[in-house]
């Protein structure tokens, strides 16, 4: 990935879209489209997935063991891959939860600082 | 990329940085550093290099301005300041960000549905 | 709106880039430095602390290119980025980067050459015009019996009611189409100027200003009060007369007249016609005067003046037309007898005369389309080595593609690096135009008062790059394409197995291609010079060896009839005694320059089949003309001196005008009437016909006279050199008179480079050209059959290994030569002769199909093929089985 589509890319975590697809997932199996479809659901139709950043996060993902994958048939009886969470996939997801909201939770604190409490 | 340890997304390290010059007033990059880590008790961590690449983006948005001075030390550093755009935008950009992080953490909480 | 300001600032970073890297790098420093301290502080050592604070830090290089190209905008950065890179690349392969530039440079450098003169010819309005675009020139047209096209300058007369009458012209412009050479008097010392006659309102429809004085006004011009006004050249005045503002009011005494200079026209101003530069205008009215030719302004039959108007407000080019055609058909009217059967036609303005462009046109296009092909050529070699170059460069291709460098970038690295190349070539081929355009000029016979400027136009630079980046493009783009076409595994993987020979198609095709354009130039080329070889010995019908020749103007010092006639008797006097000469004569011009004297002829026992007579050239001689110039009398006699001395109406006619008017018959004896003449002529002689007009034409008839100009050409034969004679004719006029002075003194072999001059540069153009295309064309054939030795290499060894002799692997590096030659050699013969008939017009005395031509080009290329590959083949040889096995 060159540094300019870095640049542009849709303001999300990498972790962090790495996290809202074990949990997509974690709620049972869906090929691609569908767990962009679990996210926008999720989330009240307030994050939307680009298809271009998550594919490659799905494949990184197996890659790297935290989700499996297997051939069935969709909804309207077409061949398509589903992911579902590993066992490794499930510790992650639980470690990197904990992760994010610490983090969340520390960001948020210095933003609504005020400039007294420096 | 290979920044492992850069976990914190580039826009939310502008953020950050911002925010870190709207309380402190003008710093140089390495007390930007400094204070970062400091408020963050070490959890963000990140590549301090990339700091920079917050402030030149910052600069060039026109949020943050520059200029030479002497540090403690007496030695020539580059002194970094908010704007007043710069103000209106943290707001701006806080509550944006109170926003995604309040959707994603109720996303990561949602109980299994089958 | 924050898109436009980070856009901006962008925009601003494009400059201080290097200051801004700089102070980024002071800025990081220091922040690392900070960062060991800290460290030390924490109780590491030093170094510890140094690498410590790195690895906090992170990558402190890549941070900084980051810097770097966010800063500005990184499509610019990364272009920059391969202009470097290719540059540094060229520079490193230099031997083929200056083998290509030099290919280039010399195809792209021709073709720039030729455009020059296309460009001065054609292209560059005349310095000096207001709006040139508003000019219409008028001709004279008419169409005789054959269906033949001429176009006449304008009589005086005509001229006269058109400027009166055609209202579709603001203002019309007349001048003397040939610049006079005048004798400048210059406190008794002779000096020869060129100087125009031009009507009273040219330098104002034209547009034209003075640098000081005034400029002429109609009130000048008055037929029945002349007025003897120059106006000077502005480089004239410079160099001659020292640019002194003080010569205004001042007298110059041209052919023994006294005239007032008035002004000097403004610097730049060359005259009305291009590659003429007169030294001083004046006026029409002072035609008589000045060129001692009574009569012009009042005759219907002297077609002199060229003429263009000024297009009124309102008008375009087809109201004008109908405008001088209506007019035309009145004159005609009223004047039947002269002005039958010609209308009159406008052309647009330029500086070759509207006639004329066509011929001037067709030829400088047929000679572009000849170095545009040469230059094919050249980008054919260019792209061939490029591509050996790229396919050795695979490996490094592979391993950037696989380091993440897309396709596209690759392509565009190499498109760059090509570029770079052509801009090179191109800044090359500039200079080597320039040089060369001069170098040509210095072909034109110094006896025409032509002087074209050729400055460095904006035009041909334009043309240059433009062409230039064109051959970038073209022959860039396929080793581009083929060269990044990698399988980046794939290559890597088989470096260790250097497999067969990949004989690459396109790169035969392409071969075969240069050798058929290079046949077909070098038939052409080798038809041309052989037709010159030919009208090297064609016979215009006089001595072309043995002559020397002078032009003279007695008229010129304002001597009485007689004083005239004996100068010119005591000069033939006394050049007869010169030693070697063996005869001297005059003659009003000599056979093939550009003037001509026309008439009607009209025998009026024929008048039932030919009531206007037959149209002829006249040619006005003295005795001994004939023997002097070696044209054999084949009937009748030639004139002699009672006869010249009491002007009798007696006439020598040639073959042609015999064979015209009294086929099989014998002229000697025959009336007719000549002109306007009242009283009938008798023939007394026939001479052999030659040529008149140009070489190899077919035959004119043709009048000789013995009514004598003042201004004649002295013709000398003699038994020496007749070069050595020139200084001592010079002398003698001299002696005769002081005042007088002779110009044009020449050979008659200098004289004849004028009618050859086209066929002669044509020939050397072309013949440069064959050279050049088959210099290429070799070089290419080499580097080809080089790069594929090197390539079979391995394969060679095995052949040898096996048992293959010397003598096989030779004849297996020629078979492929030889292949590409003989398909190419057929195609581009092929080629020629299917195209031969263009030529046909040009050529003198030879077939277009030439079977020998043929045959010499074949032999010719097919040694060149030869030799080239004859020395990869040898080295091919002398390769150790041993060690090809082994070079994997």
């Amino acid at each position: 990935m060159t540094p300019e589509k870095q640049d542009e890319q849709i303001d999300l975590l990498q972790g962090t879209l790495d996290l809202l697809i074990l949990k997509a997932v974690s709620l049972g199996p869906l090929h691609g489209y569908g767990v962009l479809l679990r996210i926008q659901q999720l989330s009240r139709e307030e994050l939307v997935i680009q298809q271009g950043s998550l594919y490659p996060a799905l494949y990184r993902l197996e890659h790297q063991g935290a989700i499996g994958s297997e051939w069935g048939e969709s909804e309207n009886n077409r061949r398509a891959k589903y992911y579902k969470l590993t066992r490794f996939g499930r510790e992650r997801l639980a470690g990197e939860t904990q992760k994010w909201n610490r983090m969340a939770g520390i960001i948020g604190d210095i933003l609504r600082a005020t400039p007294e409490e420096a | 990329m290979g920044d492992k340890k850069s976990e914190v997304l580039q826009g939310t390290l502008d953020l950050l940085v911002l925010k870190t010059l709207h309380s402190m007033g003008p710093l140089h990059g390495f007390g930007i550093a400094r204070r970062i880590e400091q408020l963050s008790e070490d959890v963000l961590q990140l590549n301090e290099g990339t700091v920079y690449t917050s402030l030149l983006r910052l600069q060039q948005q026109g949020w943050i301005a520059s200029a030479w001075g002497t540090s403690e030390n007496n030695r020539k550093a580059r002194y970094y300041s908010i704007t007043r755009l710069g103000k209106k935008q943290l707001e701006v950009e806080t509550e944006n960000w109170e926003r995604f992080a309040g959707v994603v953490g109720r996303v990561l909480s949602q109980e299994g549905q089958g | 709106m924050g898109r436009l300001r980070v856009f901006s600032e962008r925009m601003k970073g494009l400059f201080a880039q290097s200051r801004a890297n700089r102070e980024f790098e002071d800025e990081l420093e220091e922040h690392l430095q900070l960062l060991t301290d800290r460290f030390v502080s924490q109780g590491l050592s030093p170094r510890e602390a140094a690498s410590a604070a790195r690895r906090q830090f992170g990558n402190g290089a890549l941070l900084q290119q980051r810097q770097r190209e966010a800063r500005t905008f990184l499509f610019l950065s990364s272009l920059w980025r391969d202009v470097c890179f290719g540059a540094r690349m060229l520079r490193k392969h230099r031997g083929s980067t200056v083998a290509v530039v030099l290919a280039l440079a010399l195809g792209i450098g021709m073709n720039a050459c030729i455009f020059t003169f296309v460009n001065a010819l054609l292209l560059r309005p005349l310095a000096g015009f207001k709006a040139p675009g508003e000019m219409r020139e008028v001709w004279e047209h008419s169409r005789n019996a054959n269906g033949i096209h001429s176009f006449m300058p304008l009589t005086y007369p005509d001229y006269v009611f058109f400027r009166d009458h055609a209202r579709s012209f603001s203002g019309i412009l007349g001048y003397d189409g040939d610049p006079e050479g005048i004798i400048w008097n210059r406190s008794g010392h002779g000096e020869v100027l060129h100087g125009q006659l031009v009507s009273g309102n040219a330098f104002s429809v034209a547009g034209v200003g003075v640098a000081i004085g005034r400029s002429f006004t109609p009130a000048d011009d008055q037929p029945n009060n002349p007025q003897p006004l120059v106006i000077l050249r502005n480089n004239f005045w410079k160099q001659k007369l020292g640019g002194d503002p003080g010569i205004l009011g001042k007298a110059m005494m041209l052919n023994g007249t006294n005239y007032t200079i008035i002004g000097v026209a403004q610097p730049g101003f060359t005259g009305f016609q291009v590659a003429m530069a007169p030294d001083f205008w004046t006026t029409l009215s002072m035609e008589e005067q000045l060129i001692h030719d009574p009569g012009r302004l009042t005759s219907r039959n002297t077609n002199w003046l060229l003429t263009e108007g000024r297009l009124a407000a309102g008008q375009s080019t087809k109201s004008a037309q109908a405008e001088i055609s209506l007019l035309a058909r009145e004159i005609e009217l009223a004047h039947p007898d002269t002005n039958k059967a010609m209308d009159d036609v406008l052309y647009s303005f330029a500086p070759v005369p509207g006639p004329f462009r066509g011929y001037v046109t067709a030829f400088t296009g047929m000679l572009m389309v000849v170095f545009a092909l040469v230059l094919v050529i050249a980008c054919a070699n260019a792209a061939s080595l490029l591509m050996v170059k790229a396919s050795g460069r695979a490996r490094e291709m592979a391993v950037r593609s696989a380091l993440g460098a897309g396709r596209g970038r690759l392509i565009r690295q190499m498109t760059v690096e090509t570029l770079l190349l052509a801009l090179i070539a191109g800044c090359a081929a500039v200079l080597l135009s320039y040089w060369t355009s001069h170098l040509l000029l210095n072909l034109i016979p110094t006896s025409l008062p032509i002087s074209i400027e050729l400055p460095l136009d904006w035009r041909v630079l334009v043309f240059t790059f433009l062409v230039a980046l064109i051959t970038g493009v073209v022959f860039g783009v396929t080793p581009a394409l083929r060269g990044t076409r990698v399988d980046p595994a794939g290559v890597i993987k088989t470096e260790a197995h250097s497999g067969g020979y990949r004989k690459s198609r396109l790169r035969t095709v392409i071969m075969i291609g240069e050798i058929a354009v290079c046949a077909l130039l070098l038939f052409s080329a080798t038809l041309c010079v052989r037709s010159l070889l030919n009208a090297g010995s064609i016979d215009p019908g006089f001595d072309t060896q043995n002559i020397a020749v002078a032009t003279l103007d007695a008229g010129s010092l304002g001597y009485s009839d007689a004083k005239i006639e004996t100068f010119y008797r005591e000069l033939d006097r006394h050049i007869r005694a010169l030693p070697g000469v063996v005869s001297s004569s005059y003659v009003n011009h000599l056979p093939l320059d550009a003037s001509r004297e026309q008439t009607s002829v009209i025998d009026e026992s024929l008048v039932a089949t030919l009531p206007h007579g037959i149209p002829v050239d006249v040619f006005r001689v003295e005795p001994g003309y004939f023997k002097t110039m070696g044209i054999s009398i084949v009937g009748g006699r030639d004139f002699v001196q009672s006869e010249l001395d009491r002007k009798s109406k007696v006439i020598v006619v040639n073959t042609a005008m015999a064979a015209r008017l009294w086929p099989g018959q014998n002229p000697i004896g025959k009336l007719v009437k000549v002109g306007d003449a009242k009283e009938q002529s008798e023939v007394i002689g026939v001479v052999k016909a030659g040529n008149y007009r140009s070489l190899g034409e077919d035959p004119i008839p043709v009048l000789f006279r013995v009514e004598m100009p003042s201004l004649r050409v002295l013709v000398v034969h003699t038994s020496k050199d007749p070069g050595a004679l020139l200084d001592a004719v010079q002398r003698q006029v001299q002696i005769v008179d002081p005042n007088m002075a002779a110009t044009q003194v020449q050979t008659i072999g200098s004289f004849m480079s004028l009618p050859m001059f086209a066929a002669r540069t044509t020939g050397l153009l072309l013949g440069a050209s064959g050279i050049l295309a088959l210099v290429l064309t070799w070089i290419g054939l080499f580097g080809v059959i080089s790069f594929a030795v090197s390539e079979r290499t391995r394969e060679i060894g095995v052949r040898m290994a096996l048992g293959a002799g010397r003598g096989d692997v030779m004849r297996l590096i020629m078979r492929q030569g030889l292949y590409v030659t003989s398909v190419g050699l057929v195609i581009g013969i092929g080629a020629a002769l299917a195209s031969a008939r263009l030529l046909s017009a040009l050529l003198y005395g030879i077939r277009p199909d030439d079977p020998a031509t043929v045959v010499i080009v074949s032999a010719g290329m097919a040694a060149v093929a030869v030799l080239a590959c004859h020395i990869p083949a040898r080295r091919a040889v002398r390769v150790n089985p041993v060690v090809a096995l082994r070079y994997e």
